[in-house]
């Protein structure tokens, strides 16, 4: 008898949280497939004006000026396919130079140019060969169309460890997605159905929230460094700042929380007002991230 | 000669040469060098570098080591020639001090050593005191020359030379791991 009526409860229950879920998993993370995206006109729409083409009609097409034994800019955002020019305004013949050795101008004389197709990687570290002190990078602008197209062409990638910060950020931030609304719903739950054992989740998710999220902070930042600048800047502003007020929120809700739990009680209102203002900054949060990496 | 014994006298014919620019730094008349001293110097400085690249070029059979003369060549004539036209718009001769001539001493000792050796041994140590010799010319620009540039165009034009030196610097202990790693056989 008992356990018929728990799988009634938690059936219910189970469609509930992943209802509950879904908008958040979309904020933080739209669905990468082209099919999905077409379904997203404001999305599609923005990809045929992409940010270079208005760049390009400023200033000529990506450009990297050598002057003075530096490489101006040294970070240039660029899109995969397009081209870079390399024009040397110094006074000494200098190279560029692909690190990892994909590629090599030779001398470029005072006054010549020389130019790439930016290659689809993310970031690409270039030097001076016979002045290793000029370093410099050009950095691949997300776009979203043909990362999309790439995946579907060629079936599904393979599992590469993350190891830029570009990879760790949105990997975090699925934790600190989920388990936040998760532990705002098992509360609300277990306080409806009056069952201790949600309420026990829910601290625990709370808890591992408030550590995970940190990580996801500063993964975040680290992100940013990379990027010298080349964000929106009204929306970089927002999203590093509410990012880093919900590493402070969180770890005072655990807190909040692990008092009501030592004394044996489910969370009042007060606390569950909180939480679900919260996970409504998270999924803004999450929303403003998603427009940064694919497109405005 | 071993590689260890070469790099130890490169660091200590270096060590003598920095030992006395800080002399002249202290003893009354050389211790402020004038404009046309700086210009001077940096002119010293860029014909002892040239000089040596061409000796370079002459006896070493290594690839890297020729291509790195030969910048060095192209990289100092062309500072050389930007020193020129700066000198002839500020009105300003070179003058020697006795930073120019403890430079000129220094290499005519290194040119003669230089001279007596070939093959790995020949390309090591020229390598090897390129490294100290930039060093060496690098700290001068910033201790004594950038400090005591009365105009300030000289000043700014001795500013940018540095990140070039620092370039140079920089190619140069590259080639130095590099046959570092290649002729540890060390035999004769």
């Amino acid at each position: 008898m008992k356990q018929v009526s728990s799988s009634w409860c938690v059936r219910p229950l189970l469609w509930t949280m992943l209802a509950f879920m879904a908008p958040v998993s979309w904020a933080a993370h739209p669905p990468l497939f082209p099919t999905t995206v077409a379904n997203h006109p404001t999305i599609a729409a923005q990809q045929t004006t992409p940010q270079n083409a208005a760049k390009a009609g400023d200033s000529g097409g990506a450009q990297v000026v050598m002057k003075a034994m530096s490489f101006q800019p040294a970070a240039l955002n660029v899109r995969a396919g397009e081209t870079v020019v390399f024009r040397n305004e110094d006074i000494f013949a200098h190279t560029v130079t692909a690190d990892d050795g994909s590629f090599d101008s030779g001398l470029i004389q005072p006054g010549e140019s020389w130019k790439i197709t930016m290659p689809k990687t993310a970031s690409l570290a270039y030097h001076c060969r016979p002045h290793p002190n000029m370093k410099a990078k050009l950095v691949e602008q997300a776009e979203p169309a043909s990362a999309g197209k790439q995946a579907a062409s060629q079936g599904l990638p393979g599992f590469n460890p993350p190891s830029k910060p570009q990879e760790f950020h949105p990997i975090l931030v699925n934790f600190t997605a989920a388990l936040l609304p998760l532990a705002f719903l098992s509360d609300l739950l277990g306080r409806f159905f009056k069952r201790a054992s949600l309420n026990n989740a829910a601290a625990w998710m709370v808890l591992y929230a408030a550590a995970i999220t940190p990580l996801t902070g500063i993964a975040g930042w680290w992100w940013k460094s990379t990027l010298h600048g080349s964000l929106p800047p009204e929306i970089i502003a927002v999203h590093q700042w509410l990012g880093t007020a919900m590493v402070l929120v969180l770890i005072a809700l655990a807190a909040w929380r692990w008092k009501i739990q030592k004394r044996g009680k489910a969370p009042g209102a007060s606390y569950l007002i909180v939480t679900a203002i919260a996970v409504l900054a998270l999924i803004y949060q999450g929303s403003l991230g998603g427009l940064m990496v694919f497109g405005k | 000669m071993n590689v260890r014994s070469m790099v130890a006298s490169a660091a200590v014919a270096s060590l003598l040469v920095v030992g006395s620019l800080a002399q002249t730094k202290k003893g009354g008349e050389g211790a402020k060098p004038t404009d046309p001293q700086i210009v001077g110097v940096v002119t010293a400085a860029n014909q002892i570098d040239i000089a040596q690249a061409k000796l370079a070029l002459k006896k070493t059979k290594n690839d890297q080591v020729k291509q790195f003369a030969q910048q060095m060549i192209d990289d100092h004539t062309k500072l050389q020639n930007s020193v020129n036209e700066l000198g002839k718009k500020l009105g300003v001769t070179p003058a020697p001090s006795d930073i120019s001539k403890s430079l000129k001493t220094a290499a005519a000792a290194q040119t003669k050593k230089l001279q007596g050796l070939s093959g790995k041994a020949f390309d090591k140590e020229y390598i090897d005191h390129e490294v100290a010799y930039h060093q060496q010319v690098l700290d001068a620009a910033g201790n004594v020359l950038i400090p005591n540039a009365q105009n300030a165009e000289l000043k700014s034009a001795v500013q940018g030379a540095a990140p070039l030196l620092q370039g140079h610097l920089d190619h140069a202990k590259q080639i130095q791991s590099s046959l570092g790693g290649g002729s540890s056989s060390g035999s004769h």
